[in-house]
């Protein structure tokens, strides 16, 4: 066991925690707006991931247009669930149960959508960034590991950006913080809210596009990595921004770790026996959301 | 025709239960089976019922407590040679002990966090049955071992009895000081705290009450299918059992017994979709979640109801959900 080794494995990990940090990022933003803790996040991730694949090996249109065309999909389509199926909800007050069921049932329901279209057989996308490993010292870098890296840290600038620079954006945070005084400042909680809704399922949905380069794609897949946000979202701290993404990467970097140096079947023992550690311990995580600091 | 709704109300578990008792005589051999697995759904999701529905918990980790169920007698059939009366009952200690320690978290997290929690519970059961193949059997799974009842009729009425018995039980609970304090814990748990409500112990009987009922179900399962694999124990599997419990009310045991025969049913008379089970039942319940809890689309589906001759239901469905099944 050389540190090289560790590093190696930390190195690894990272890009994996990366698209973890994003199903986590939209599970805040989601309670943050609306209160409501989204089950089905990583389920639209998947479901990111195949409309990825119905249009780059079915329909035959190339990676870039492929991508931006998921992602504008993808957004209309939380864009559409807020409208249709959560807001009504919302709006008359639904116990929060009820609504928690309902995104349980909207998870289940993806699921089995992808298995009936798609069959269980996995697929997979073509990787866009080689095959070639480069070498910095003792680590072999995957091209994948830095793209996946730059393209994260670049979407979450951009987010950053938007919600903190931007009108809409700050409109977007008035709701999260309070929505009844927001409500009577004339900014449209509707809207706001269903926006956070394309935002997040946007994000989720470039977190399937990176996730099908990487692993072969089956239906069952939102289950397991619904479980790595969750145990990110609630590690990190549920509500904050940088508490998804240091939750994401440290779940990331540890599931490999573990993976390699314990038992590769317990992975997701270890990661729940944390998570629910977490949960009893520290109900807060790591960075509990701060009004100054929620999204 | 009031006189006979009311003559229902009173009856509705004794009319039921005599139903289910004649039901083996004029049924065929697999829909005998369907009926089966029916019942034995029921007797856990009463357990969700009281878990779920009185006091507001959500779990979606119950497969794991039905693995734990039916694994203990198999296994203690098997390694430990118990007879199977004597390894049926310890086999719901074990799975109520199992599910007690979930009431531990249950003290301090509620709502999104308890289900969670309650998933994590339920993979960490599977993955452990998946991988500790010397004593489980992994993927290939268990058989072998013997049966509570030779004859499968017994099997069937040892079950309606017990859910019957179960169901009397469950409303009774329902109203007793226990019942209503879950039911105060699930409208606001520091008001029914400074009303003097023990929350703490009225948590451990749930979890405890659903985690017996979630065993007893397991062996019984052990018994009708005469061999277990992980694959019947998934997560998924356990959002089909939400799907019985909200779509009986969440809060009558009549309305549980009659989801979870009818949901169980279903894949049957939507053969056509074969693979698709859980997508249907999905679908059935998100449809039923917006149109049941927003009251703008309600009123316009009961008025298509309406419209549509259909009064008498559209009637009985504006009764509020509380009503239903209070008679027994």
């Amino acid at each position: 066991m050389t540190p090289a080794i560790l590093i190696q494995l930390a190195v690894n990990g990272i890009a994996i925690g990366a698209i973890y940090a994003l199903p986590a990022l939209g599970i805040s933003l989601i309670w943050n707006a609306a209160g409501l803790f989204n089950f089905a996040q990583a389920d639209l991730l998947t479901l990111g991931a195949y409309v990825m694949y119905a249009l780059v090996v079915s329909a035959k249109i190339p990676y870039i247009w492929a991508f931006i065309i998921t992602t504008i999909v993808m957004g209309l389509l939380g864009y559409l669930l807020s409208r249709i199926y959560f807001y009504p909800m919302i709006e008359n007050r639904v116990n929060p149960h009820i609504v928690l069921i309902g995104t349980v049932a909207l998870s289940v329901f993806i699921q089995n959508l992808l298995l009936v279209i798609w069959g269980t057989t996995p697929k997979s996308v073509v990787n866009p960034f080689g095959y070639m490993p480069f070498r910095v010292g003792d680590i072999f870098v995957m091209p994948h590991v830095v793209w996946i890296v730059a393209i994260v840290s670049v979407l979450l600038l951009l987010l950053q950006f938007f919600l903190r620079r931007t009108l809409i954006g700050t409109g977007m945070r008035a709701v999260a913080q309070q929505q009844i005084a927001s409500w009577l400042m004339g900014i449209r909680n509707d809207r706001m809210i269903a926006l956070t809704f394309l935002l997040s399922t946007a994000i989720a949905a470039t977190g399937g596009v990176l996730i099908s380069a990487v692993f072969p794609l089956t239906p069952r897949m939102g289950s397991m990595i619904a479980v790595k946000a969750m145990a990110a979202v609630l590690i990190g701290g549920l509500g904050s921004f940088s508490g998804a993404l240091v939750g994401g990467l440290a779940v990331g970097i540890s599931e490999t770790i573990f993976a390699t140096l314990v038992n590769p079947a317990y992975r997701d023992v270890f990661i729940f026996a944390v998570l629910i550690t977490f949960l009893i311990f520290k109900p807060g995580g790591i960075f509990k959301a701060e009004i100054s600091e929620k999204v | 025709m009031a006189k006979l709704q009311q003559v229902f109300k009173r009856y509705g578990l004794l009319i039921l239960g005599i139903l289910l008792l004649v039901a083996p005589l004029v049924s065929a051999q697999y829909q005998f089976y369907v009926l089966e697995r029916g019942v034995q759904n029921a007797i856990h999701v009463m357990g969700l019922l009281i878990l779920i529905g009185y006091s507001g918990m959500l779990s979606l980790g119950s497969a794991g407590l039905l693995a734990t169920g039916a694994y203990a007698y198999a296994l203690l059939l098997l390694k430990l040679g118990f007879s199977p009366w004597l390894g049926a009952i310890f086999a719901v200690v074990i799975t109520t002990l199992v599910g007690l320690c979930l009431a531990f978290p249950a003290f301090r997290l509620s709502g999104p966090f308890l289900a969670v929690t309650t998933i994590g519970f339920g993979e960490i059961i599977r993955i452990l049955i998946l991988n500790l193949e010397p004593i489980t059997g992994g993927a290939y799974g268990v058989s072998g071992y013997s049966k509570l009842f030779a004859n499968e009729l017994h099997v069937y009425f040892f079950m309606v009895v017990a859910l019957i018995c179960i169901a009397i039980g469950t409303e009774r609970l329902g109203r007793s000081r226990i019942g209503l304090a879950l039911k105060a814990t699930k409208e606001d748990e520091i008001a029914a705290e400074v009303m003097g409500v023990n929350v703490k112990r009225a948590k451990v009987v749930a979890f405890a009450l659903s985690a017996m009922l979630a065993g007893l179900s397991g062996v019984i399962l052990a018994n009708l299918a005469g061999y277990l694999s992980p694959d019947s124990f998934t997560s998924a599997e356990s959002s089909s059992y939400l799907l019985m419990v909200v779509m009986g009310g969440m809060n009558s045991a009549i309305g549980v017994i009659v989801s979870s025969i009818v949901v169980t049913w279903l894949p049957e008379v939507l053969r056509f979709l074969s693979s698709s089970r859980l997508l249907v039942y999905s679908l059935v319940l998100l449809v039923y979640l917006r149109i049941n809890h927003v009251p703008a689309t309600r009123e316009r589906f009961l008025g298509i109801l309406r419209k549509f001759g259909i009064r008498r239901a559209a009637d009985a469905a504006e009764d509020p959900c509380g009503e239903r099944g209070a008679g027994m």
